[in-house]
């Protein structure tokens, strides 16, 4: 089984490396089909272990060799496929796949299609890494690879150039890469802090002797590490305060947006959690869990309210992914680990369908984001159509799609905790996400047909990519089923989560009331919006609608606050510290030196009679200091 | 060649002085021969040096002024051998990438009288070889500078030259004191390094000779805020002095503190934790915001080499191997990243003579090999795992922990400040659209620049993903020191803070 981990690990590597050779010369379709095929090999190899692992077996270890090692820190490259591994590398390299195919139509008329498939396998490489690591340190490295990657992928147009953030909030492709970038940063110290603070009180990094160790620390240090770790998680899954990036992040392209700000990257801090579940289980840590649940929740409803209002079609998809985001973190949070990861699974497969469906709007479009300038695109664009029909129904958790089961146990789980207020947020969230996705179907797809007042005439996406997306639809429909033998599965290793009797009982009436508000959600969509665009100008100007349109002012309130001060001070500190202070000072010792030299040198006159005065001066001078000298000593 | 290191010392300086007789069209043939059988000679070292063994191999010692206990006394250990090595790498890739043509003679020759005395540096045990050394090396320097430099080179040089001298005159006056103190207590005069070490010497007088040394060191660091001659000594030098100035004079300064003040002041050392590194994390942070205000590429990097020396002290200070090791790596990381970066910065110069972020924009398009190179090496100076420059931040971060978490929080914000300096760069000169006329037919990298920087792409690559064949005898080298400074550590926090590792704990 070991060939197969290293099948999977490393064929995105290769096809990372094979697509850089062609980095620099003009596109060539055999790049993306090998790409693809390397990928779809990866997958080959990652089902293999899945299967492999479903029907008993052991998990399966692996140590390459030895990466770093000082004083007793030692760090292998060690990859390790379990039950949670081998779930994320399935869904990885599965998605991945899709992407693949899909690029080489999508990326069709790019001038730098190679560069894009080096990027983009060079990504589900840092991804694998991250995933199936055995060490908090390899996990770094698979953490800090993607988001190279992502910043690479999101500043992949970086010709384009930076405009006010009136015109695009993003600015430009290279000035969203580097807020992703920095943003993520941020967070990755935490992370580090985490990953030091477990090394000096455990003396490893490897999960199984860090887990082993976790009952005999303190309470302090426990907390610690969970603050720490889940900072760090908070920056790759886009986390309130640090979730200003994700949305700038689709100046990327659109398959980019679907594979790695929808379907994995963002969601690896919820895999980090659910990775160290031994430690957030803890009771030590109890207050850092149901913080992770309440930022969870919040993130769920802070995001979907800014979806409801946002007219780029892509931004819309991106605040619901936060708020998935902060579903899954709920769950995580309320220890309902595998339920967390289910709905990572389902949210992958429906999230990236939605994505992909929208770089075909996108392509037909001629790359315009504006869903007040779209509707009834659904004659023109059949499959498509129905495509992100599918992925808003799993979305909106409408059953017996996948969302519904999965979005509907996180929301059980909330009050089966008895966490009422979480609970109620949650439900409210599931009502806000079932309108915002549906009024972007209605205005996309149905409805009286604006572009044409843009002379655009949109077409249908290639025959081959519709095709390649269909396994994403297939899954976004019946993912759900599979609900009970993934939790036999997955609850091998994450520990069980059950509801009590009582929620038990409740569950049909709790289910119903879910699916009631999110059908009401999409009915009230089809009355604004079913028929067309009504713009209303009284809501529109009203202040809600303006605070939640400018994001709550928060991206505003950063540059104001943050970058501008930080550029500022630094400026300050140059012009006015380094060069005023501290080097004028360096200066004047210099310039002291040379003027009293300068000035001294008169004494050398050449007059014997001056140098018998200096040298009574001198003479004088000596016994002062000696007797000072003997009056101290 | 039980003499390899003389001949590594002095081989450079021999073909230096045949170097005037050489024609001047095939002077930079001759430099570069010489520096590539000098580079082979130190890869040699490398291959023959027992990784098993900590301490000091290769061993010399010739007896130059017996009466003052003054000898020629050379010899290398995991922590100088990768420096030595990185030095005859980082000469030859420089002279091969060197774009001078003016007095080209003259500039191989200083060239190689400069190799001599980083190496004599770097292997010299007794203290007075190595301070001739240490101040041999200014020489060349200040004439690279004053002779290639910009507008400002006189001032730079002699900027560069005195502050530095001062700093080690006050070592010089520790070194004397040091051979004075070995006198009265055993009657003899020794210089040498190892006779040093032996001696266990009260606080008060540790600290004293401490602060004689960090005089020295901290200017040649250099350390906040004695670094202003730095920005002054880039800005004016030619790429080649730039290359070197980074890559290898500034680690004579934080190899100073391995080599002398940590072993023979160990009490002391820890007593100054606290003062020197708040003095580094000022350094961190304080340079890294300077850098960001730049406007001038090169001042960039100048003022993010000050900002990654200061990480490379934190680990020096950290008293523990991971901090150690991680700082030593670190060194050698830093040379070849900065090194690469201020080659980098000259591929620009040599073709619009200006080093303006403002002139540039969109060169991704236009210089995409250029792009991607300097692409790796931002990514490497930013602390990118599985490239060279996060193994020893890494450690060093780790290491610096264990004597106080706030310490390594602050510096460890040069991941994050490091990136936004790095980026902006980047974004400023290769994105965009490509708006200055003169920028849409830049010529991308030619071979002799490609001959010169896919060599540090490796490297960088190579002991990212795999560090331990270097890591490994620094390791070796490192725990020696550190059970070495625990035994003559006099008071009992030196002794807890100065941590042993587990497996030495062990073995005891």
């Amino acid at each position: 089984m070991e060939k197969y981990v290293y099948i999977a690990l490393f064929a995105p590597l290769v096809s990372s490396i094979f697509a850089a050779l062609f980095g620099m010369s003009s596109k060539k379709n055999f790049v993306g089909v090998i790409a693809s095929l390397l990928l779809a090999t990866s997958f080959m190899a990652s089902a293999t272990l899945a299967s492999y692992i479903a029907e008993g077996g052991a998990a399966i270890h692996v140590t390459m060799m030895e990466w770093i090692g000082a004083g007793d820190l030692m760090i292998p490259f060690g990859f390790m496929v379990d039950h949670v591994s081998v779930t994320m590398m399935v869904v990885v390299t599965l998605v991945s796949t899709v992407v693949h195919i899909y690029s080489i139509g999508y990326m069709d008329h790019d001038k730098s299609f190679n560069r894009f498939f080096s990027y983009l396998s060079a990504f589900v490489f840092s991804m694998l890494v991250l995933v199936m690591s055995d060490n908090f340190a390899g996990l770094f490295i698979g953490w800090e690879g993607v988001g190279v990657c992502s910043w690479l992928l999101i500043g992949f147009w970086y010709h384009k150039e930076d405009v006010s953030p009136e015109v695009n909030p993003s600015i430009s492709p290279s000035w969203a890469a580097n807020e992703a970038f920095i943003v993520n940063r941020i967070a990755d110290l935490a992370m580090l802090v985490g990953i030091f603070v477990l090394y000096w009180n455990t003396g490893s990094l490897q999960y199984d002797v860090v887990f082993a160790e976790l009952p005999h620390l303190d309470t302090a240090i426990l907390t610690t590490a969970a603050i720490a770790l889940f900072i760090g998680a908070m920056g790759k899954s886009a986390q309130f305060p640090l979730h200003t990036w994700l949305t700038d992040a689709m100046e990327g392209p659109t398959p980019v947006s679907a594979l790695i700000h929808a379907a994995t990257m963002v969601t690896a801090g919820v895999f980090l959690v659910i990775r160290a579940n031994p430690l957030y289980s803890m009771d030590a840590v109890s207050d850092v869990s149901y913080f992770i649940a309440a930022l969870g929740t919040f993130v769920a409803f802070f995001a979907a309210s800014m979806a409801l209002v946002n007219r780029d079609l892509k931004r819309i998809i991106a605040y619901s992914t936060l708020s998935q985001l902060g579903y899954m973190f709920a769950a995580a949070g309320l220890g309902a680990y595998w339920i967390a990861l289910f709905h990572l699974a389902a949210h992958a497969f429906f999230k990236a369908l939605l994505f992909l469906g929208a770089g075909n709007v996108m392509h037909a479009m001629h790359d315009e984001l504006d869903i007040f300038k779209m509707g009834g695109l659904k004659q023109s664009m059949r499959a498509t159509y129905y495509y992100m029909g599918i992925a808003s129904i799993a979305l909106a958790g409408i059953p017996p799609f996948a969302g519904f089961f999965s979005k509907d146990a996180i929301i059980e789980t909330a009050f089966n905790e008895g966490t009422l207020i979480l609970w109620i947020m949650l439900v409210v969230t599931a009502g806000m996400t079932a309108f915002y996705s549906f009024r972007q179907v209605f205005l996309t797809f149905n409805g009286d047909h604006r572009y044409k007042e843009f002379g655009i005439h949109p077409h249908e996406m290639y025959k081959f990519v519709l095709v390649a997306m269909s396994p994403l639809a297939l899954l976004a429909m019946i993912a759900g089923f599979f609900q009970g033998s993934f939790q036999e599965f997955i609850t091998k290793l994450l520990p069980n989560y059950e509801m009590s009797h009582h929620t038990h009982e409740l569950v049909y009436y709790l289910g119903g009331l879910v699916l009631v508000v999110a059908v009401s959600g999409i009915a009230l969509a089809w009355k604004k919006y079913g028929n067309g665009l009504k713009r209303d100008e009284k809501c529109e100007n009203s202040f809600i609608y303006q605070l939640l349109k400018n994001q709550y002012y928060i991206p505003h309130f950063y540059a104001e606050f943050i970058s501008r001060p930080y550029a500022l001070v630094s400026e300050m500190m140059w012009r006015n510290v380094d060069m005023k202070i501290v080097d004028a000072t360096v200066d004047a010792i210099a310039h002291i030196l040379y003027f009293s030299g300068d000035k001294t040198r008169k004494m050398q006159t050449g007059n014997l009679s001056h140098y018998l005065n200096w040298m009574g001066v001198g003479f004088v001078l000596l016994l002062i200091v000696a007797a000072i000298t003997t009056v101290i000593g | 060649m039980d003499n390899i290191l003389s001949v590594l010392v002095f081989f450079p300086a021999i073909a230096g002085l045949l170097g005037f007789v050489v024609d001047k069209g095939s002077a930079r043939v001759y430099g570069i021969s010489v520096a590539t059988v000098e580079l082979l000679l130190a890869l040699w070292l490398w291959m023959s040096f027992d990784t098993a063994n900590a301490g000091m191999q290769y061993v010399e010692l010739i007896p130059l002024v017996p009466d003052f206990g003054i000898n020629y006394y050379v010899g290398v250990d995991g922590i100088s051998l990768f420096i030595v090595v990185m030095t005859a790498l980082m000469t030859l890739l420089g002279m091969i990438g060197m774009s001078i043509e003016k007095e080209i003679k003259n500039m191989i020759i200083s060239l190689l009288f400069l190799e001599m005395t980083m190496i004599g540096v770097f292997v010299a045990l007794d203290a007075i070889v190595f301070y001739l050394f240490w101040e041999l090396s200014l020489v060349p320097m200040l004439y690279i500078i004053g002779a290639w430099g910009g507008p400002l080179r006189i001032y730079a040089s002699v900027k560069f030259f005195l502050y530095t001298f001062t700093g080690s005159l006050i070592m010089l006056v520790g070194m004397l004191f040091m051979a004075y103190l070995y006198n009265s207590v055993s009657g003899v005069w020794s210089f040498s390094l190892t006779d040093w070490y032996a001696l266990v010497l009260p606080e008060n007088y540790q600290i004293w000779l401490f602060l004689a040394f960090f005089a020295g060191f901290a200017i040649k660091v250099p350390m906040f805020p004695f670094h202003t001659w730095l920005p002054y000594a880039h800005g004016q030098a030619p790429t080649i002095g730039s290359v070197i100035l980074a890559a290898v004079l500034l680690k004579m300064g934080t190899y100073g503190f391995v080599r002398f003040s940590l072993p023979l002041f160990p009490d002391a050392s820890v007593m100054m934790i606290w003062p020197i590194s708040v003095l580094a994390i000022i350094m961190v942070i304080y340079t890294a915001m300077v850098a960001y205000a730049q406007e001038d590429i090169k001042q960039v990097i100048a003022y993010s080499s000050v900002s990654h020396m200061g990480i490379i002290i934190l680990g020096t200070f950290a008293m523990n191997a991971e901090g150690i090791s991680g700082s030593i790596f670190l060194m050698l990381s830093h040379g070849i990243v900065s090194g690469a970066l201020f080659m980098l910065v000259g591929v620009i110069y040599d073709r619009r003579h200006t080093k303006l972020m403002s002139e540039f924009g969109g060169l991704a398009a236009v210089m995409p090999k250029y792009a991607v190179i300097f692409g790796f090496m931002l990514m490497a100076s930013v602390g990118l795992p599985l490239t060279i420059g996060f193994v020893g931040e890494f450690l060093v971060l780790l290491g610096f922990y264990e004597i106080s978490p706030i310490g390594a929080i602050l510096g460890g914000t040069t991941i994050i400040i490091g990136a936004i300096y790095m980026l902006t760069v980047y974004k400023r000169t290769f994105f965009g659209p490509v708006t200055n006329e003169k920028n849409k037919t830049l010529p991308d990298l030619n071979g002799k620049e490609l001959t010169a920087l896919v060599p540090l792409v490796a490297i960088v690559i190579w002991l990212g993903v795999y560090p331990k064949p270097v890591l490994g005898p620094i390791d070796t080298s490192v725990k020696a020191l550190i059970s070495f400074m625990h035994e003559k550590a006099r008071s009992d926090i030196a002794k807890d803070t100065i941590t042993l590792s587990k497996s030495v704990k062990e073995a005891k």
